[in-house]
């Protein structure tokens, strides 16, 4: 069977990603607003998705499906990818595959590990910052999930990974912010800069190659966290 | 064919007219989720216009009777508005006109409150004088064209929608609570009570802060039990505040312009207490049917029959903008 022609973009963290996968070939094309900047989801995705069909030489008669990163993540940035998918789904007819942001991060750094000195891979973390002294993070083993995505405290994650026996190689903003007390716990972060720490367009496309299609009105972003007007109302 | 999307509020709406201003759909999902806070919260709308806006763009195809293929325009709503709720809508347009290369109409939410009494089959022509007064905005214009318009006056706090929802929660009506603070107040004495009209604010300007101030000061002076039994007097007098405040200024704007025609739109124009007091000025009032007057997307394509459409790829960076950032 020919290798699925894959559209794919994620926008739950700062950065505006996309990727295509066509032919065996990947295509990235992606904004990293400098920090504190305002993302530029809203603006520069479709443009990144136009950019990266004349890389490709491809057209939207061309694309098999849709890859949509659901987060967890920003909340706005998420809706932004999701009704992006959505509508262009809707409008070519294509089908969709949603895709966790954290297990297309970790995938990214899956891919960063030599096969020879990955005979004993560890288990990668992914890690993103959600603010409010919390992390959105999952831990992977191969394809097994040892942590499933979840909304935490950084200490509490860090107890866990001790509970766990697991040192995992950490990767994400949150690695990133919360390095000192992940590497206390035993995890292994790359240097600020390494592109680890970004979710990356290819790793996107080639999850949703394998993963399962949805139909649209049930893609929806995994928001992991209750607006507030929600729990200040239950509290 | 034009396809229009608004959602700058609580509303997942999405219409086909014609490029003639024939209304062949016209579909509305309100949320009706807020009414437990006491008012729109835009993370939950946000989320709830994610989960109804293909639905309802599917929907207003389907009863239009055409498909993508017959739509040769994609219209949404730009600005003013919540954030979150209008980058559904506009990010939703923008995505469905490029995969189709089809251009774009982005429209400014009250140009399309303007524009509503330009639809078929009775549509309104220029010039008069808009009154738009919603639970959002409220505002006079003169308008002189399908987008020559100019800014009469505003409000200076909140909007007349809010006012009447505001103190509807205050007589304990709950939210949105104007319509039953219109029915509550059919048996009260609009005169039993003297709340302020903002007389202190002159020309075309609106302010509701004094008159909601006004009638918590009264529940509060009367006491819980007698502020009870006399709740049908404060609401009428209460809406006879706010509507005098409304027709004053209309009537002003009218005498400035020189105008004998005058449009109502927003969702307050459903309130029967001021279209009585409207008519009673004895001028042309155009006045849509309500599901025109409350926010839709029929009239989100009415105005993008006047906006210079923007080709495909032109469009691609297109942002949204808040409440007071532009506009009118």
């Amino acid at each position: 069977m020919p290798a699925l022609t894959v559209l794919g973009f994620d926008t739950a963290t700062a950065a505006t990603v996309a990727g295509l996968t066509f032919n065996g070939q990947s295509f990235e094309r992606r904004d990293d607003p400098a920090v504190g900047a305002r993302p530029g989801h809203a603006t520069r995705l479709l443009s990144l998705i136009e950019d990266l069909f004349k890389d490709g030489g491809v057209g939207w008669k061309d694309i098999d499906r849709v890859a949509i990163g659901v987060g967890p993540g920003s909340f706005t940035g998420l809706r932004i990818g999701v009704a992006t998918a959505r509508a262009l789904a809707q409008a070519r007819g294509l089908p969709i595959a949603p895709v966790s942001t954290l297990r297309a991060l970790a995938a990214g750094a899956l891919e960063g590990i030599s096969p020879i000195e990955g005979i004993s891979l560890r288990p990668v973390a992914a890690i993103i910052d959600a603010r409010r002294g919390e992390i959105f993070a999952g831990v992977w083993e191969g394809e097994a999930t040892l942590l499933a995505p979840q909304a935490v405290a950084p200490d509490d994650f860090c107890q866990t990974l001790r509970q766990l026996g697991c040192e995992p190689t950490a990767v994400g903003d949150g690695a990133v912010r919360y390095r000192s007390m992940l590497e206390a716990a035993g995890a292994l972060i790359a240097a600020d800069e390494a592109s680890e720490h970004r979710v990356s367009g290819p790793a996107i496309c080639e999850l949703g190659a394998r993963g399962d299609l949805v139909s649209l009105d049930k893609v929806i972003p995994n928001y992991l966290r209750q607006p507030d007007a929600e729990i200040s109302l239950k509290s | 064919m034009i396809l229009a999307l608004e959602t700058s509020c609580d509303d997942t709406c999405a219409a086909v007219v014609t490029d003639g201003g024939v209304i062949r759909s016209n579909v509305i999902s309100s949320q009706g989720i807020h009414d437990r806070f006491g008012g729109v919260v835009p993370e939950i709308a946000s989320r709830h216009h994610l989960e109804l806006v293909n639905a309802v763009v599917d929907e207003a195809l389907h009863k239009a009777e055409v498909t993508l293929d017959d739509v040769t325009l994609v219209a949404a709503t730009q600005g003013p508005g919540l954030i979150g709720a209008l980058l559904v809508g506009l990010v939703t347009a923008k995505s469905i006109a490029s995969s189709r290369e089809l251009p774009l109409a982005a429209v400014d939410h009250l140009h399309g409150h303007i524009a509503a009494v330009f639809l078929e089959p009775q549509p309104f022509e220029p010039p008069f004088v808009a009154l738009i007064v919603s639970g959002g905005h409220t505002l006079l214009v003169d308008v002189t064209g399908p987008r020559e318009f100019a800014l009469l006056g505003q409000t200076l706090d909140d909007a007349g929608g809010e006012a009447f929802d505001k103190g509807a929660r205050m007589l304990g009506l709950g939210y949105p609570g104007g319509a039953a603070l219109e029915r509550l107040a059919q048996d009260g004495d609009p005169n039993a009570f003297s709340f302020p009209t903002a007389k202190g604010v002159k020309g075309c300007d609106f302010s509701f802060a004094g008159v909601k101030t006004a009638l918590l000061y009264a529940i509060r002076d009367l006491g819980e039990k007698e502020a009870d039994r006399r709740r049908a007097d404060l609401a009428a007098s209460y809406q006879s505040a706010i509507v005098e405040a409304l027709v004053q200024r209309a009537q002003r704007a009218l005498d400035k312009t020189g105008r004998a025609r005058l449009a109502l739109g927003g969702g307050v124009a459903a309130n029967g207490a001021l279209r009585g007091r409207l008519e009673a000025l004895a001028v042309d009032l155009g006045i849509p049917p309500r599901e025109l007057c409350t926010d839709n997307a029929a009239m989100i394509a009415s105005a993008a029959r006047s906006v210079e459409p923007l080709a495909f790829p032109m469009y691609l960076d297109l942002d949204v903008y808040p409440t007071g950032a532009k506009g009118l």
